[in-house]
C-alpha cells in the first residue's frame, strides 16, 4: 500500500509500504502524528491529494463512491477507542448494523450474529441494551460487530484505551484470534509500544513520515 | 441497505426518544383533526342538505310562473301588443301547449287556486280549514297512511296531524280510512251568501312535521283530479283555465337543468326548480367546509417547522451513529433515506392520531343532533374511510419533504468529523 495526503497542511508524505495478506500490523506514532489520517486513508474514509491506496490492486482513490462504500461494507470494518455502540439499542441490533448495510438478508443475518457473539463470550448479552454494558463488555461487543461480516481487513484505532490491562489483553486476544483464524489483515494503530511489540510489524509515523519499520511477515 | 430494514431501524430511534416524537406528532395531529372533521361536516353538511330539498321538493318539477313585466328591463309594452295570458302575469291553455311541448316534459299540472269552507270529522264539529292540491311528489313525512308516488289517490286525502284529534278519530292510525267531509262554496270571494256543497273524502294518510321540511303548513292534501274537480265548481266561467303558474314532471332521465332553459326560452316564463336552491346550499355548505379545511391545512404548515426543528435536532444528537454507519460503507442515500423514513413515521403517526381523534367526536353525533334540535338519527359528520386514508398518506409525504433538509444534512456528514465527536 502506499498513500500520500496534502490538504492546507500536507498530513502525510512520501509514505509507501505493502502490508501482505494476513499479517498483522502496528501503526504506532504520537497524537498529531499522522496515524489516524493514514488508517483513514487506507480505509477509503479519506481521499489522497497525490498517489494512490491499492487492494488487491484495484485503486480505492480511483473509485466511485458507491464502490468505496460497497467495499467497506464488505471488505473492511472498524474498532475504535471509545467502542461507538449505540447504547439505546440490544447488542443483537448493534451487530446487525453492519449485515443490514451489507443487504444480507434478515433470515441468513441471524445465524452470523449470534456466531460473532459466541466469539467475544456476549451470547447470554443478546437482548441487553448496550448502555448497561461495562466498557470491556461494550469493546467485546465492538469487535462482534466489526467481525460479524467476516472482513478481510480489520481497523482497530486504539482499541484497548479506555479499557485496563486485563480487560485489554482480552479483546487484544479476541482481535489477533480472529486475524490469525481467517488470514485477515488486522492494521492496529496505537502508541503503546506493548501492544505494538505483539504485532507482526511496526511502522512508526512522526511528522507525517515513516520513521521506521520494524519486523514483517516473510 | 433494505428499505425494510431501514424503515425498522426507523422507528427504533423514534421510540428511543419517544417524548420528542410524540409531541411532533401531536403538532401534525392537530392539522389532520381540524381536517378531518372540516370534511366529515361537509359530507354530513351535504347529505344533510340533501334530505332537506327531498322533503322540501321533488327534483324532477319544476315550477313554471309568468314572468312579471316589472321584472322586464326594456320598459313598458305598448297595451294589446301582447296578446298572452303570460303577460297578464297568469298562465292559460296556450301556456300549458307550449310547455308540453317541449322534450323532456312527461306532465304539466295547473296549479289551481282552491279553498274549503270547513271540515267535518266524526264526532261532528265544524272546524275552518285549509286545503291545498299535491301537484308535485315532493316526499311528505307521514305519521301513519301509505302514500303512491307521494300523492293522494282520487278521491282521497291527507291530513295533517293536529287535525286528528280535533275531528274525533282517536289516533292517526285509527283515521286511516276513515271518511273526512269538505264544505266548499261556489265562490271563494268571503262575506257574499254563495251556495255550497259537501264532498266526502276518504282519509289516506296522516302527514307530521319534520325538522327537514322547511316550511310545514298544516293543511288537507288533495288529489289533482278532485282539485280540478273543486276548481272547476268554484271558479266562475270567465276566470277559468287562468292559472298562476303550472308543475312540469320532467321525465326520468332527462337533464331537468337543459328542460328549465328550454321552458325559459319559450315564452314570458320564469321556471324554478329545486336544483337552484341545491346548489346555494351546497355552496354554502363548500364555503364553511373550505374554511375549515384551510384552517386544518395553516396547522400542517405550522406543524412542518416542529417535524424540520425535530429532526435537525435529531441529527445533532446522532452524529456518531451517523459517522459509525458511514464507515461501515452505509451510503449516502441511506442515510437520508433513514432520517426522511423517520420523518414519515411522524407524519404517520400524526395523520392517525388526528384522525382517531376526528372519529371519536364523531361518536358525538346524537349529541350533535339533539343540541341543534335534529330529527334523531342526524349524522353531521359523516367519515369517508377513503379521505382518511388519502389524508394520512399525504401527511407521510409532507412530512417526508419536512424531512428533506435535515436529512441532507445528515447524509452529507464527513464520517472522519463526525467519528471525532466523543
Amino acid at each position: 500500500m502506499y498513500g500520500k495526503k496534502k490538504n492546507t497542511f500536507t498530513a502525510l508524505s512520501n509514505v509507501s509500504f505493502a502490508v501482505p495478506d494476513g499479517e498483522i500490523t502496528a501503526i504506532v506514532g504520537k497524537s498529531g502524528s499522522g496515524k489516524s489520517t493514514l488508517m483513514h486513508v487506507m480505509s477509503g474514509l479519506d481521499h489522497v491529494s497525490e498517489g494512490a491506496v491499492l487492494v488487491n490492486g484495484e485503486n480505492l482513490s480511483q473509485m466511485k463512491q458507491k464502490n468505496i462504500d460497497a467495499f467497506r461494507a464488505h471488505q473492511m470494518s472498524f474498532i475504535f477507542q471509545s467502542f461507538f455502540v449505540q447504547g439505546n439499542e440490544t447488542c443483537y441490533d448493534n451487530v446487525s448494523l453492519p449485515l443490514e448495510i451489507a443487504n444480507v438478508s434478515r433470515k441468513d443475518r441471524k445465524a452470523m450474529i449470534e456466531t460473532a457473539l459466541e466469539a467475544v463470550e456476549m451470547s447470554e448479552k443478546k437482548k441487553s441494551k448496550a448502555k448497561d454494558l461495562s466498557g470491556g463488555q461494550k469493546q467485546r461487543l465492538a469487535i462482534a460487530r466489526a467481525i460479524v461480516n467476516r472482513p478481510k481487513i480489520l481497523f482497530a484505532d486504539e482499541p484497548t484505551g479506555n479499557l485496563d490491562s486485563t480487560t485489554g489483553e482480552h479483546v487484544e486476544k479476541l482481535l489477533f484470534n480472529y486475524a490469525r483464524k481467517n488470514n485477515a489483515n488486522l492494521i492496529v494503530v496505537t502508541h503503546d509500544p506493548d501492544l505494538a511489540a505483539r504485532c507482526d510489524r511496526r511502522i512508526y509515523v512522526k511528522d507525517g513520515k515513516i520513521e521506521k519499520m520494524e519486523g514483517g511477515k516473510a | 441497505m433494505r428499505r425494510a430494514d431501514i424503515l425498522a431501524r426507523a422507528g427504533r430511534n423514534l421510540r428511543q426518544a419517544k417524548v420528542r416524537t410524540l409531541l411532533t406528532a401531536l403538532a401534525i395531529s392537530v392539522g389532520a383533526f381540524t381536517i378531518t372533521l372540516a370534511l366529515a361536516a361537509g359530507t354530513g353538511g351535504k347529505q344533510y342538505t340533501d334530505n332537506l330539498i327531498k322533503n322540501n321538493g321533488d327534483a324532477s318539477s319544476l315550477t313554471v310562473v309568468a314572468k312579471n313585466s316589472s321584472q322586464d328591463s326594456s320598459g313598458p309594452k305598448k297595451y294589446g301588443a301582447n296578446e298572452s295570458n303570460a303577460s297578464q302575469g297568469l298562465l292559460g291553455d296556450a301556456d300549458i301547449k307550449k310547455i308540453q311541448s317541449v322534450a323532456g316534459v312527461e306532465s304539466v299540472t295547473p296549479m289551481y287556486n282552491v279553498g274549503a269552507t270547513y271540515m267535518v270529522g266524526p264526532n261532528g264539529d265544524k272546524y275552518d280549514t285549509s286545503i291545498s292540491i299535491k301537484v308535485d311528489q315532493t316526499a311528505v313525512t307521514l305519521g301513519a297512511g301509505t302514500l303512491a308516488h307521494n300523492q293522494p289517490g282520487t278521491g282521497s286525502v291527507v291530513i295533517p296531524e293536529d287535525y286528528v284529534k280535533p275531528l274525533g278519530y282517536g289516533s292517526d292510525t285509527s283515521a286511516i280510512g276513515k271518511a273526512i267531509t269538505l264544505h266548499v262554496d261556489k265562490t271563494t270571494i268571503p262575506g257574499l251568501p254563495t251556495e255550497g256543497k259537501d264532498m266526502s273524502f276518504t282519509i289516506a294518510a296522516v302527514s307530521k312535521k319534520s325538522d327537514t321540511v322547511l316550511h310545514y303548513q298544516a293543511e288537507v292534501l288533495l288529489s289533482p283530479a278532485d282539485g280540478k274537480a273543486i276548481y272547476d265548481y268554484q271558479t266562475p266561467a270567465q276566470a277559468a283555465n287562468q292559472y298562476y303558474g303550472v308543475n312540469v314532471r320532467v321525465a326520468s332521465g332527462t337533464d331537468v337543468k337543459t328542460v328549465q332553459t328550454t321552458i325559459e326560452k319559450k315564452g314570458d316564463y320564469q321556471v324554478f326548480s329545486l336544483q337552484d336552491v341545491q346548489q346555494v346550499l351546497f355552496t354554502f355548505v363548500n364555503v364553511v367546509m373550505g374554511g375549515a379545511a384551510g384552517f386544518g391545512a395553516l396547522a400542517i404548515l405550522a406543524s412542518i417547522f416542529g417535524i424540520i426543528n425535530t429532526q435537525y435536532i435529531s441529527v445533532l444528537e446522532r452524529t456518531q451513529q451517523i459517522g459509525l454507519m458511514k464507515a461501515l460503507g452505509a451510503r449516502r442515500k441511506d442515510i437520508g433515506k433513514l432520517f426522511r423514513y423517520e420523518a414519515a413515521w411522524v407524519g404517520f403517526l400524526g395523520g392517525l392520531i388526528g384522525t382517531v381523534g376526528a372519529l371519536l367526536v364523531g361518536l358525538f353525533n346524537p349529541m350533535i343532533a339533539k343540541a341543534l334540535n335534529l330529527d334523531k338519527g342526524t349524522e353531521l359528520l359523516v367519515f369517508q374511510p377513503l379521505t382518511s386514508v388519502v389524508l394520512i398518506l399525504a401527511l407521510v409525504l409532507v412530512a417526508v419533504l419536512a424531512g428533506y433538509f435535515p436529512s441532507r444534512k445528515a447524509s452529507r456528514l464527513d464520517p472522519i468529523e463526525a467519528l471525532r465527536v466523543e
